[in-house]
């Protein structure tokens, strides 16, 4: 039988410590680990640098972190939808790297898979470009990106069994299933438990050895408010 | 007063061909799965990981899990599927999505489009824009002709941050469509209804030649509308 890696928050949020890098799940609120974001907002650690596709979702998501003092950098690649994080970076309390969504999300892939980075055209001729270095493959350029790692990632899933196998349900697996693989403690909150065996191996999308802790996802807060039944 | 944003992405909407797999940016490129041509059957993949995407679901109907590249929701056609980002993303750069559709601040003569960032007033971020131009096979930025000042969207030289450089193939305003060729640069095209050759030369800081088969009248809102 496999490790119950199944704690409860405090335990999970206690492998946190001020400094760290976190990269968090979910795509403007589809999928955010809102029970790990509340319990990591709770606790007192700062000056993380936060690792996430978006800022979330208007009041909600990356961006409560943003607001209750805790994150000294953002890599993201679409903060608009959060105003109070465009207000953080413009009176310089955060700041702020904005990638191109492809290259962030490969970029925590090559991370995750033991790379130091790819080459993608994405990019070219902007200000994404500036200060990288560009090769020559076949003939065509490419701008060299380097893998992103994390200490910490926070995730969450539909479904999870007690090791850690997740399966993500529609858009919520977007970022993810490569915020579990990014990290070298990865927090799963789960909306539905089961015993290992329960979710059929072929369809378990992160396999249970990227996650450290398991922990029970709060189930009030769920996905984007634009959306509720 | 014609629907400015619909005239758009009905005239969009004819660029698109049967069994193509096509990505729709947010506002007006939303509205071309409004205005599939009778027997165009395309598939619309969302960048944010789903491919199939059907339409809106009812208001307050929506699934949290579900959305598209905007956090709306969405529902799925049958033989949808969806994905992880960097798949979604891989699927973009790799050439396997024929055609997008994306809106924009600025685009210019050399195809150097302009979308995400006006300098000290907007800070946004670039989102899937950047992969999207950089891989998608045609690219079709579909935009009102002007801004609300009446300055002209379609510029001499992009001077916002650029999405990307030398991308643009087609230019669909509601006023006229122009296309780039290799070595041509743009050429118009197509001249909506209302409006003359002259017209558009005066609002259009853009370099461009125009077609000696151009055609005027050639889409917008019919007479009376």
């Amino acid at each position: 039988m496999p490790k119950n890696k199944v704690v409860s928050l405090d335990e999970a949020m206690s492998h946190i410590e001020s400094g760290m890098t976190v990269a968090i799940g979910g795509f403007l609120s589809q999928g955010d680990p809102l029970t790990l974001i509340h319990g990591l907002k709770d606790t007192d650690v700062e000056d993380l640098t936060i690792i996430s596709c978006t800022g979330g979702f208007r009041d909600r998501g990356i961006v409560e972190l943003v607001n209750a003092g805790k994150v000294r950098r953002l890599i993201a690649s679409h903060i608009g939808t959060t105003p109070d994080v465009v207000k953080a970076y413009h009176a310089g309390e955060l700041e702020v790297e904005l990638v191109p969504q492809g290259t962030l999300a490969e970029q925590m892939r090559a991370g995750g898979a033991g790379l130091g980075g790819f080459l993608t055209p994405t990019g070219l001729g902007t200000v994404v470009a500036e200060g990288k270095q560009q090769l020559q493959v076949n003939g065509k350029t490419y701008l060299l990106e380097k893998a992103l790692r994390a200490d910490v990632a926070l995730v969450r899933a539909h479904d999870g069994d007690t090791w850690g196998n997740l399966r993500y349900r529609g858009t919520a697996g977007n970022y993810n299933p490569l915020c579990a693989a990014c990290a070298d403690y990865t927090i799963a909150e789960v909306e539905y438990l089961y015993c290992p065996g329960e979710i059929a191996p072929e369809s378990v999308h992160t396999p249970g050895l990227y996650v450290k802790a398991v922990v029970r996802a709060d189930l009030y807060y769920r996905g984007s408010s634009l959306s509720a039944c | 007063m014609p629907d400015i944003k619909n005239i758009i992405a009905a005239r969009a909407a004819r660029e698109l061909k049967d069994g193509q797999v096509i990505n729709l940016g947010i506002g007006i490129p939303t509205l071309v799965a409004n205005h599939m041509p009778p027997g165009v059957d395309v598939v619309i993949h969302s960048e944010n990981g789903a491919v199939g995407v059907g339409p809106a679901p009812e208001p307050l109907c929506g699934d949290p899990d579900r959305g598209n590249a905007g956090g709306a929701p969405i529902t799925l056609i049958a033989g949808g599927s969806y994905f992880d980002s960097a798949t979604s993303f891989g699927m973009i750069r790799g050439g396997h999505v024929d055609m997008t559709f994306l809106g924009t601040l600025q685009v210019d003569g050399e195809g150097n489009i302009a979308s995400y960032e006006i300098p000290g007033k907007l800070v946004a971020g670039m989102g899937g824009a950047m992969d999207l131009l950089a891989g998608a096979k045609t690219v079709n930025v579909v935009t009102e002709h002007c801004s609300k000042d009446g300055a002209s969207k379609l510029v001499k030289k992009c001077t916002f941050p650029l999405t990307g450089a030398g991308e643009a193939d087609v230019i669909i305003t509601e006023r006229a469509v122009f296309r780039r060729y290799p070595g041509k640069g743009f050429v118009l095209e197509e001249v909506a209804r209302g409006y003359t050759l002259d017209d558009i030369a005066a609002c259009t800081d853009m370099d461009y030649v125009v077609s000696d088969t151009v055609q005027l009248e050639a889409f917008g809102p019919e007479p009376g509308e």
